[in-house]
Formats: structure tokens, C-alpha cells, sequence
């Protein structure tokens, strides 16, 4: 009897119509598969880092001198409006010459690989609606996280890891929807991973000793493969029986991933973490690279939760110690990237729900400002030591090529090999996709 | 033709793939129609020939039966097979019309605008009046009649009985959600009267834990959670009355189109039930803030759309709908309903008291209503009062009246009674809304007169109406005439009985769902319904006394090469138990179930809510844990239940027709890891233990409880080494005997539990 499998197969090998059809319904044996996208990317994993709270865009990659000018000169941009000048000089850094704040000074080391977007803009002001459109292109309504969206158009490479990792110590704003798969199978959802002694629920072994639980599964696999004889035709008994090696793997190869002590000192140092660190953002990043060397698809690292976070109402002084915590792993992420071959066919995202207002809120805080606000991008076949996009003299408007979260969605899928018009998914009768029904591929950005 | 062949033979997955359709329609098809048919018949011929549009989807439609190529003229027509031969003199050669017979095979999909407005030939299937069609053969059950003479037409054999066993487990699962007992298993196997099986079901359908079962599948398409989903997540505790009123609504067998019509208008009807139109509250709540209600309006109308009519109209909130007849004004009539309907508060970070509710006893209501006028006024004058809407002659006045704010909050809080109440909808005053032009509040059309969709009969309220008209609304869904109404529900039984509807998309019946395997079988069954006064008891009688629904799940590879979806049911299809089954049976089978049903969820007191968009409410497990069924599970919006989200349990957001399924690692660690798990297992073990003596009798045991089946004598002897093997890989760490025997029981019991036989119903 012809296994479905091979009755695939030899349909694949017998047409070269419809290629992306019958590599899918083979991946829908596995639907975590690696897949092929629409064209050859040229990224081919994610770190996604956000910033909870909304970082100021004129305090950090859109630095704008005239703020404080006008403050110190008591003038008013228009509209009669207070502005607040930024507490962080300006400066050029690398052969590029792009010039960002002191607030990030490690990154600001690595500006020759970043591509900072600073015209980005996005449909709500606030965190909740906000943080939902940055991850999913929704403000509104659920929708499937980008994670989920590349895991379901390019499978994973590593079994044994879940292909859409999130490392957040806090819960963010709008909660675990943030890395929900939505309507996209359960699979492709985020798996919140923590530091501490189980990273994952239940990854580990509860049973006595290693090998009561090696007798246990051995008698579940008898079971399953006698009861599976007995029931042909049912592809999901045959992905149980699977999914309890993937399990026994993800058991082993889970703390394999989170075992730092073989990282040198000099890595360490590297990512700003002290030896023996299992916990803070250079923990967080370190985790990341090694995810990404073991074929992980997707990281994202949440910085902080849905308080004491970037939201500097009262005090925009507040964002330098958030931005201390970060800086060096991240520029160490960059480095360590770079100097492993890795970073050329890995893009690195950051972003935030939005930037925050040049007018002070109080005296010396600044409000919600989701009209302008900077990102960036690094690596994955993107340009470096570039700035894409304008915003006026007070960071209040953008003043050319505008990037819409849509944009910047499609843009992110374009480095992966995804028409984003095209990575869709019927659900309740309409083909859905991660930029709704608009997104433009920023082109300028691609190397 | 290989790879038409992949596609007839794997139907649902290709379903993902319609943006491959439209790519084949953009590079395949349309060039073709357009070089070859648009001359005679297109908007820009002139006139079209026969009124025919071929550059439109609409037109296109009359001439095509998706997937049926040998249905559809417009392949009739260029074969020339029949008396119709196209294109006149100029036939298209045979990889052309292959080309076509594929795309037609393909579900025809076809992304053009429809710019020309062309008359279908016909109404889509699902707006045509419910017919009684005659059953094929009159002799025997009509449902099993209609099925026999598709899977004749599509030669297919017909399927093997199931066994007994096979058939009491799953009817106790399909009605209750839990396993047959030993007991209950043997009385059915001895038992050889006729109506053996019929006693079984009467059995099951009059048991609690029916609506149990039954209530959440109810509850999975209305999208029930325990919280608000605003920035903050506010806890909303009386949801659990609605919880409880559709357990008990399904236990009463209330006629359908009244369970309806209580959720859309109990509180306008006759006999008042405020309790049941929590339906309408549990639409999500956005922001903190009123300025996002109307998305909250949009929830509503999207739920009762796809919930009760099959129909996604909240397409139409911003242009008219692109595939189904439903135009944005027939959205603002709906609207306007919803807009004249006083929506209780549950609470948000800014305006964080309730108010709105309903006193579910009507001494209280005037009391209640006091308190929450006070409080919401504070709420108010707290919050206009940070905004500076509100003017103080000095700074010291205005600090006084900040502390008289909390001063009386602090008043009313420590004053607030316990008043039972409901978190149903008040009726407003009346108003008809205005089309937001592209779904833009600040962006406003026409007034649109309240009434009904105009597929539907297009129904406007009477001139009397000064209320919302959700009386009315209810009646234009729950009645006779609506011709989608009874269909869309036995459809959604039939699917919760067979794992597929008759239409694989239940809550789409428009254009862009699937059509229906059995369209008579449909007709049949809604005609059926509304003769037994809408009745779901006599429905689930009617198609679980059936042969089709007693049929083994024998597989076949010669038919399913013919139907690989099992469309036709050539055999019953298997399943996998749903979260809640799995969770339940566990704990029923160790003894640890509690069947009460719950109240309230414990959440903290009302007066002490404080949460925020930074510090929104989070149920941790340890708070919400049960040991009742899983019905009863605290669900929040913005988090969702970890067992329920690992074993693909019902979005709490968004209406779920269909759960998806999934097979993960991360479900196998659970069943490896889990100290729910291991402590049920430990506790099965101890059951099973002390029951019997001899360790033949135990496993025999185990394998009733948890299989139905007793044990083979090569499984007692193969677990007998098992038992044995698992006392030495306990370790050599001193230990009680006793205790060595309980673990590697308990390990046992883990394996059954994990197993395949356990987790998949056949």
C-alpha cells in the first residue's frame, strides 16, 4: 500500500505545476516543515526587540537639535506648541556619519549596520491598540502576530525547539496576544520562554528518574504504533507518535540552548553580562543568537512589561537607565552576529508601539506619539549606515517617504522571500494577511 | 492533469491555497476570457450577448458551479458538448478548456471587482427558501437515504456498523463530554432490545452534564470570556450567569429560535429574562475611553452574523460586502439597533465603576442604580476634573474637592451592597444611524431607517418602534422565513456530531463559503427542526438514530482516493478529544471530577478594581484553579487559558465555528510533565489499587476505565513486565514498597492516559 507520503512525493517529482502546493501539502504532514517562500530571501531568521512603553524617537535615532534651541530661545514650533529639547547630545557616528543621541551610546557604535527608519507612523496612540499593530498590523482586532505569520510561511529548521520563541520577562501590554497565532493553526503561536528553572511549562521531566520516563514513553510508542496499525489512513496518530520524540528532544535540547557556560568570558563581557547571568536583556540577547544558530525561526526579546517601561510621562530622564539595560547586549547581539557570519542572512528588528511627543508633557516628560517614530533594521539583506524616511526640524511630521506599520510589515516579509500580498490565510471567508489590505515593500532599504 | 488530481483528492487543504487559485485565474484565466469571450460578452460589448458579463464576477457565477466542471455551462458551452457551442466558429482548443475545467475545479476563485452590477440567474443557494425535499427512497431513514444516494452517486461503498463499545463511547463523549462508565458500557452491550441505542441517547440528552457539553459549543461561537478585553481586561463575574443560562437553556431543550430570540431581546419580551442578553454585553470592549464604542457595536454585529445567519457582515462596515449581497447601508440598519441599545460598563481603566447593570431582583434595581449613578458621576468628575474641564477659583478649593472625591468614593465603596446583578443590555431611546463613510466615525453618510438585511427580507421597524428594535431584530432572525436561521444550526449539530458540516464552512453560507455536500440533506433536516418547534434534543435524536451516525470508522484507501475528506461519509470520522474532554475525562476517571456546577468566578472584589492599561488584570492559574469541568475555567480575554490554548480550545475573541487542530511538542510535555497529569494518574492509580487485588484485575480495570475495553491477555502479561521494569527504574533510592508499587502504577496509568486509544474517539 502506497503511504500518502509517497503517493506525495511521486505527485512532486511528476509535475512542475504548482510546486508551492504539493511542497505544502507535504509540509502539511509536519506543518512546522521548513518551507520554501515565494523568492529566495535574503533573511532567513528574525530577532525581533521591542520596546514596551514607547521609546522618543527625538531622543534617541531622530535626534532634533532644534528642540532644545527653541526651548532655551522660549520659542514655539507651530501651532503655538511648547517644544522640549532632548537631554541626550547629538553626535555622527561610523564612516556613515548618521547621527544619533548619547541615549544608546553602544548602539550608536553600530550605526554602520543599521538601517534606522524614521519615518514610521501607525494607526493608534495608544499602548494597548498600539503594541497589538506593531505585532500584528491590527489595532483593533486579533490578529495573527508577525512571528506567527513567517512560522507559517517558512517552517523551522530545528524540530526539537519551537520555531517562534518569546523571551519577555513581564507580560506585555494587550498580553500574550502579542505572539498569538490567532486564526493561524496553534502551532505557529509564540512560546514564551523564561529564564529560571523551567523555561518552558512542563519541559521537565517529572517522572522519577530518566529511566522511568524512557520506559514510559517506550511503552506509549508500543502502544501507539500497534494502535496505529489498526487504524490506517490517519495521518494524526503518526503526528502524536512524533510529536512525543519532539518533546523528549525539545527536553534536552532546550536547556542545551539555554547553557551559557561554555559562552567565553570575552562573549560575556561582550553582551554586558556577568558569568552565571540567567536572568536581564544580555541574558535575553545571548539566548537569541544561540536560538538562531540551532535553527530557531523567529526570537522576540520584550524589554520590559506593560509598566516601568519606556511610557515617560513624567520624566523623559527616565528612559536612560531602561536604555543602559539594553544597549550593550544589544550592540553585543550586533557584534556577535556579525563576527559569527550570522548577521548577514538574519534580520535584526527594533522597534517599539511608538515614539513619543516633542511638546513636553509636564515640564520634562513627553506624551503618546504614534504620527512619527524611528526603528530599525539590521542585517538580513537590509542597507547599513542608513537613514530612510525624514521627519521635519521638531520630529512632529513626517516630512518625506513615510513608512506605515503596513510598510514595514511588508518590507520585514520582502527580506524572508514573501510577497506580502501573497503569505494569506482563509479564515471566516476572507483571505487574510499580515498587512491587511495595503503595505508597500520599502525598497530603498534593501542592499 | 497530475496535479488536478492532488487537488480533487486533498480538498481541505488546498482550501489554504485559494491565493494559488487566484494566481492560476490572473496568469490562466483571465488573459483567456479576455481574448476570447469579453468581444460578445463584456460591460464593453454592446449590448453583452444574452446580458451575459463575462468580465464580472457575478456574471461569471451564472454560468459556473464551483468545482463541478460537468455542472457548469460555461465548460458545456466550450466543449460544445452540448447544444450551446463557444465561442461561435472559433472553439478554444483542448488545453484551453482545461485550463478552465481547472480553474473551475479550483472552486473557480475569482479576484475582479465587480464593477458591473449583473443579476445572478438565481440567489445563492443559501438565500432560497428552505425546502422538505423527498428523500430518495422512502423506505428506512430519511438521513441515512439522502447520504446512501450521494455516496452512490459518487461511488462510494457504504460504511460498516460500529461496534457497541465503539458506539456508547462516543455518544457519551458527543452528548456529555465525558466517557461511558464501565457500567453504563456493560447495560448497552447486554441490552439487545431494538431500542437499545435510543435508550442510551434519552439517557445522555437527560443527563446535566449534556448542557455541559452541549453549552459550550454554544459558547465557542459566541466567544464567551469571563473578562471585557478593554486596555485593562476588567473581570466582568456575572458572565458566569450567562455561562450558567446556556448550560441550563441546553439542558431545557428551549426551543432554538426562543434561545435566540432571549439573547438578542429577553429583556423586551413578554416574560423578561435580563440574564440571557449578556449575549449582547460579551461583545469586546476596546480602550478605556467611549470613543472606540463603536467597534464594540462592530463585534456585535460580526458575532450575530457568522453566530445565528452563517454571514460575515461585518465585511460590510466599511464598503458593501465584495462577495455576498449585503450593501453598508443594510450594516448601518443593524447599527442603529445596536446603538439604541444601552451596553452595561464593565468597568476601564478610566471610568473604572459599573454601571448599567441589571438588578437581577427588582427591589434592588432602584438601590443598585443609586450606587452606580454615584459612582459613575465620580468617575466623571474625577476624570474631567485631571482634564481641566472642570474650573477652581483657587488651587486650595481645588485640592478640597479632590479629597471630597476620594472621600466619597471611599463612602460608597465601604457602603456598596451585594445586589445580584446581570451584566445585560438596557433598551435606549431609538435613533437610526448614519453610514461611516469607509468605516470612519468622523466621516458620516446617510441615516439609514433600522431594519434588516435585504437579502433577508429587508424588514424596517414600524413607525411605532421608540425603542432599539432588538425585538423586532430577534424575530427577523429566529422565525420560519429566515432562510439561513435553521440552517446554519443543525448544520453546526451536524458538524459537532461528525467533526464536518454538510457545509464545511459554518460560519460563512455567503459566496465565499463552501457549498454544501448534501443540499437536500440540509433542506431536510432545518425543515425537520422547525416542525419539532425548533427543538435540538429531537435533532440530535434524529441524526444520531441513524445509521450513519452508528457507522464504524473503517478506513478504506480505494475511497478515500475517491473522497479523501470524507465529505460523503464512507465512514465516521474519528476525532480527537476537544481540551475540555481531555481535562474532564481525566479527572472523572480518577475519581477527582467535581460535577457541581459553579457560580462566580473568585475574583477579587469589585470596590478594590483598580486595574490599568500598565497594570491590567491578570488571573493567575493558582486563583482559577477547579476541579470542575473545564466549562467552567476562568477565560480572560487578553491571556488565554494555558490548557485550553495547548488543546486548541475556542479563541475567547473571536467567533470559533470550527476548532482548529493541532498536533505539538509542547501538548506531549504537557501529558509527559504535567503535575496535573501526574497527580491524576497517581490518583487513578490508587483507585484502580485498592479496588482490586490481583495486578490482571487492576490492568483489566484501568484498560475498562480509561479504553471501555478490557485488557488482552498479551497486554495483562506485557504490562505485568512493564510494572515490574518500572519498580527498577524507580532507582535504587530507599523507598517504601508500597510505595515503589503506587508510582509504577501511577506510571502505568500515564502511559494509558497518553495513549492514542484514549485521546482519539472513534
Amino acid at each position: 500500500m502506497q503511504s500518502r507520503r509517497t503517493m506525495l512525493r511521486s505527485l512532486a517529482l511528476g509535475t512542475s505545476l504548482f510546486p508551492a502546493i504539493v511542497s505544502d501539502l507535504l509540509a502539511s504532514e509536519n506543518p512546522l516543515a521548513p518551507k520554501a517562500p515565494h523568492f529566495p530571501g535574503t533573511a532567513k531568521r528574525v530577532i525581533w526587540i521591542t520596546l514596551s512603553g514607547g521609546m522618543s524617537h527625538v531622543d534617541s535615532f531622530d535626534p532634533k537639535p532644534k528642540l532644545g534651541e527653541f526651548q532655551r530661545g522660549g520659542k514655539t514650533a507651530e501651532g503655538n506648541r511648547k517644544v522640549l529639547g532632548s537631554p541626550w547630545a547629538a553626535r555622527p557616528h561610523g564612516q556613515s556619519g548618521l547621527e544619533v543621541t548619547d541615549l544608546f551610546p553602544k548602539i550608536a557604535e553600530c550605526v554602520d549596520d543599521l538601517c534606522i527608519i524614521r519615518s514610521l507612523h501607525g494607526d493608534h496612540n495608544d499602548h494597548f491598540q498600539a503594541t497589538l499593530g506593531i505585532h500584528t498590523g491590527s489595532v483593533t482586532f486579533k490578529r495573527p502576530s508577525a512571528g506567527s505569520w513567517v512560522c507559517y510561511g517558512l517552517g523551522t529548521e530545528n524540530q526539537n525547539l519551537p520555531c517562534y520563541v518569546v523571551l519577555a520577562p513581564e507580560m506585555p501590554y494587550a498580553g500574550s496576544q502579542v505572539w498569538s497565532s490567532d486564526f493561524l493553526p496553534g502551532i505557529y503561536s509564540g512560546t514564551r520562554i523564561t529564564s529560571g528553572p523551567e523555561p518552558v511549562p512542563d519541559l521537565n521531566r517529572r517522572a522519577a528518574t530518566p529511566e522511568l520516563q524512557n520506559l514510559e514513553l517506550g511503552l506509549l510508542a508500543q502502544f501507539n504504533k500497534k494502535h496505529e496499525a489498526k487504524h490506517p489512513g490517519d495521518p494524526m496518530l503518526d503526528a502524536r507518535i512524533k510529536s512525543y520524540e519532539t518533546a523528549f528532544g525539545m527536553q534536552s535540547a532546550m536547556p542545551k540552548v539555554l547553557d551559557l557556560s561554555k559562552e567565553t568570558a570575552a562573549t560575556l563581557k561582550l553582551y554586558g553580562m556577568e558569568p552565571g547571568a540567567t536572568t536581564g536583556f544580555g541574558w535575553q540577547c545571548m539566548v537569541a543568537r544561540r536560538m538562531m544558530e540551532q535553527g530557531v525561526r523567529f526570537v522576540e526579546l520584550i524589554d520590559t512589561g506593560s509598566s516601568h517601561n519606556w511610557d515617560a510621562h513624567g520624566d523623559i530622564k527616565t528612559h536612560e537607565p531602561l536604555a543602559r539595560k539594553i544597549d550593550q547586549p544589544i550592540a553585543g547581539l550586533l557584534t556577535d552576529l556579525k563576527s559569527r557570519g550570522l548577521l548577514k542572512d538574519t534580520l535584526v528588528v527594533f522597534t517599539t508601539e511608538f515614539g513619543r511627543t516633542p511638546s513636553p508633557e509636564g515640564d520634562i516628560g513627553r506624551g503618546h506619539f504614534n504620527r512619527a517614530y524611528s526603528s530599525w533594521l539590521a542585517g538580513g539583506g537590509v542597507k547599513g549606515g542608513m537613514a530612510y524616511g525624514k521627519t521635519d526640524d521638531f520630529g512632529l511630521k513626517i516630512a518625506e517617504n513615510d513608512v506605515h506599520v503596513h510598510d514595514f510589515h511588508a518590507t520585514i516579509l520582502h527580506t524572508l522571500g514573501f510577497d506580502h500580498t501573497k503569505l494569506t490565510y482563509r479564515h471566516a471567508g476572507r483571505d487574510y494577511r499580515l498587512t491587511d489590505v495595503s503595505g508597500n515593500v520599502v525598497k530603498a532599504v534593501l542592499a | 492533469m497530475r496535479y488536478v488530481l492532488v487537488l480533487c483528492l486533498f480538498g481541505p487543504l488546498v482550501h489554504a491555497q485559494m491565493s494559488e487559485g487566484v494566481d492560476y485565474f490572473e496568469k490562466n484565466v483571465r488573459p483567456l476570457l479576455a481574448a476570447n469571450c469579453y468581444p460578445c460578452h463584456s460591460a464593453k460589448s454592446n449590448p453583452p450577448m444574452r446580458g451575459l458579463l463575462l468580465d464580472s464576477p457575478a456574471g461569471t457565477q451564472r454560468v459556473i458551479v464551483p468545482r463541478k466542471p460537468e455542472e457548469s455551462l460555461l465548460i458545456t458551452a466550450v466543449r460544445g458538448t452540448g447544444s450551446l457551442k463557444m465561442p461561435p466558429g472559433k472553439p478554444l482548443d483542448a488545453a484551453q478548456v482545461e485550463t478552465l475545467v481547472t480553474w473551475v475545479k479550483l472552486g473557480a476563485p475569482d479576484p475582479r471587482a465587480d464593477s458591473v452590477a449583473a443579476a445572478p440567474l438565481k440567489p445563492h443557494w443559501s438565500f432560497q427558501p428552505i425546502r422538505d425535499p423527498q428523500p430518495p427512497h422512502s423506505v428506512g431513514n430519511a438521513i441515512d437515504a439522502f447520504l446512501q444516494s450521494a455516496r452512490a452517486a459518487h461511488h462510494l461503498s457504504e460504511p460498516r456498523p460500529a461496534s457497541k463499545l465503539t458506539l456508547i463511547r462516543r455518544a457519551t463523549y458527543d452528548l456529555t463530554g465525558l466517557p461511558p462508565t464501565p457500567e453504563e458500557i456493560d447495560a448497552f452491550v447486554k441490552d439487545s432490545g431494538p431500542n437499545a441505542f435510543a435508550k442510551v441517547v434519552d439517557r445522555l440528552l437527560a443527563s446535566r452534564a449534556y448542557g455541559e457539553k452541549w453549552g459550550r459549543h454554544w459558547l465557542d461561537v459566541v466567544r464567551y470570556a469571563d473578562t471585557a478585553g478593554d486596555n485593562a481586561d476588567f473581570p466582568v463575574p456575572a458572565m458566569a450567569l450567562y455561562r450558567n443560562w446556556v448550560i441550563d437553556a441546553f439542558n431545557r431543550d428551549i426551543p432554538y429560535d426562543r434561545f435566540l430570540k432571549l439573547q438578542l431581546a429577553g429583556d423586551l419580551m413578554p416574560d423578561p429574562e435580563v440574564i440571557p442578553t449578556s449575549y449582547i454585553s460579551n461583545s469586546r470592549r476596546f480602550g478605556s475611553r467611549a470613543n472606540e464604542f463603536h467597534l464594540t457595536i462592530d463585534d456585535t454585529i460580526d458575532n450575530l452574523g457568522k453566530s445565528m445567519l452563517g454571514l460575515t457582515i461585518a465585511c460590510a462596515r466599511c464598503h458593501d460586502h465584495k462577495f455576498d449581497p449585503i450593501p453598508t447601508a443594510d450594516y448601518y440598519a443593524l447599527y442603529g439597533i445596536f446603538k439604541s441599545t444601552a451596553y452595561p460598563h464593565p468597568g476601564t481603566e478610566i471610568y473604572p465603576h459599573t454601571y448599567g447593570f441589571a438588578a437581577l431582583n427588582a427591589a434592588d434595581a432602584a438601590r443598585l442604580k443609586g450606587f452606580e449613578d454615584q459612582l459613575s458621576g465620580l468617575d466623571n468628575r474625577i476624570e474631567d476634573m485631571k482634564a481641566g474641564k472642570i474650573k477652581f477659583a483657587s488651587d486650595a478649593e481645588k485640592r478640597k474637592a479632590e479629597q471630597d472625591n476620594q472621600a466619597n468614593l471611599r463612602r460608597l465603596s465601604h457602603e456598596y451592597p451585594a445586589i445580584a446583578k446581570a451584566y445585560a443590555v438596557h433598551d435606549g431611546k431609538g435613533a437610526n444611524a448614519r453610514i461611516m463613510v469607509r468605516g470612519e466615525p468622523a466621516t458620516l453618510g446617510a441615516e439609514v431607517p433600522r431594519g434588516f438585511l435585504q437579502i433577508l427580507g429587508g424588514q424596517k421597524l414600524p413607525a411605532s418602534e421608540t425603542g432599539s428594535g432588538r425585538r423586532e431584530l430577534a424575530d427577523w432572525i429566529a422565525c420560519k422565513e429566515n432562510p439561513l436561521t435553521a440552517r446554519v444550526i443543525v448544520n453546526r449539530v451536524w458538524q459537532w456530531h461528525f467533526g464536518q458540516g454538510i457545509v464545511a464552512t459554518p460560519d460563512d453560507f455567503g459566496a465565499r463559503g463552501d457549498p454544501p455536500s448534501h443540499p437536500e440533506l440540509l433542506d431536510h433536516l432545518a425543515s425537520r427542526f422547525m416542525q419539532d418547534g425548533w427543538s435540538l434534543k429531537k435533532l440530535h435524536r434524529r441524526i444520531m438514530l441513524t445509521r450513519a451516525y452508528q457507522s464504524a470508522t473503517t478506513y478504506s484507501e480505494a475511497e478515500a482516493l475517491k473522497d479523501a475528506k470524507d465529505a460523503y461519509l464512507w465512514r465516521f470520522p474519528p476525532r480527537r478529544l476537544e481540551a475540555e474532554e481531555v481535562r474532564d475525562s481525566i479527572l472523572f476517571l480518577s475519581g477527582n471530577l467535581d460535577p457541581a456546577p459553579a457560580a462566580e468566578q473568585p475574583f477579587p472584589p469589585e470596590m478594590s478594581w483598580r486595574y490599568t492599561q500598565h497594570t491590567p488584570f491578570i488571573g493567575a492559574d493558582k486563583d482559577y484553579a477547579t476541579r470542575k469541568r473545564s466549562i467552567y475555567l476562568m477565560q480572560q480575554r487578553i491571556r488565554r487559558q494555558r490548557f485550553l490554548e495547548l488543546f486548541d480550545g475556542a479563541d475567547p475573541n473571536s467567533e470559533t465555528g470550527v476548532r482548529a487542530l493541532t498536533t505539538t511538542a509542547l501538548q506531549a510535555l504537557f501529558t509527559m510533565n504535567d503535575a496535573f497529569v501526574h497527580e491524576q494518574a497517581d490518583a487513578l492509580a490508587v483507585r484502580v489499587g485498592m479496588s482490586y487485588g490481583p495486578d490482571a484485575d487492576r490492568i483489566n480495570a484501568a484498560y475498562r476505565l480509561i479504553y471501555g475495553r478490557t485488557a488482552t491477555a498479551d497486554e495483562i502479561k506485557g504490562d505485568r513486565a512493564y510494572l515490574a521494569k518500572a519498580r527498577e527504574a524507580l532507582g535504587s533510592a530507599a523507598m517504601p514498597d508500597f510505595q515503589r508499587t503506587r508510582e509504577a502504577w501511577a506510571s502505568l496509568m500515564r502511559v494509558l492516559l497518553s495513549s492514542n486509544e484514549f485521546l482519539i474517539l472513534e
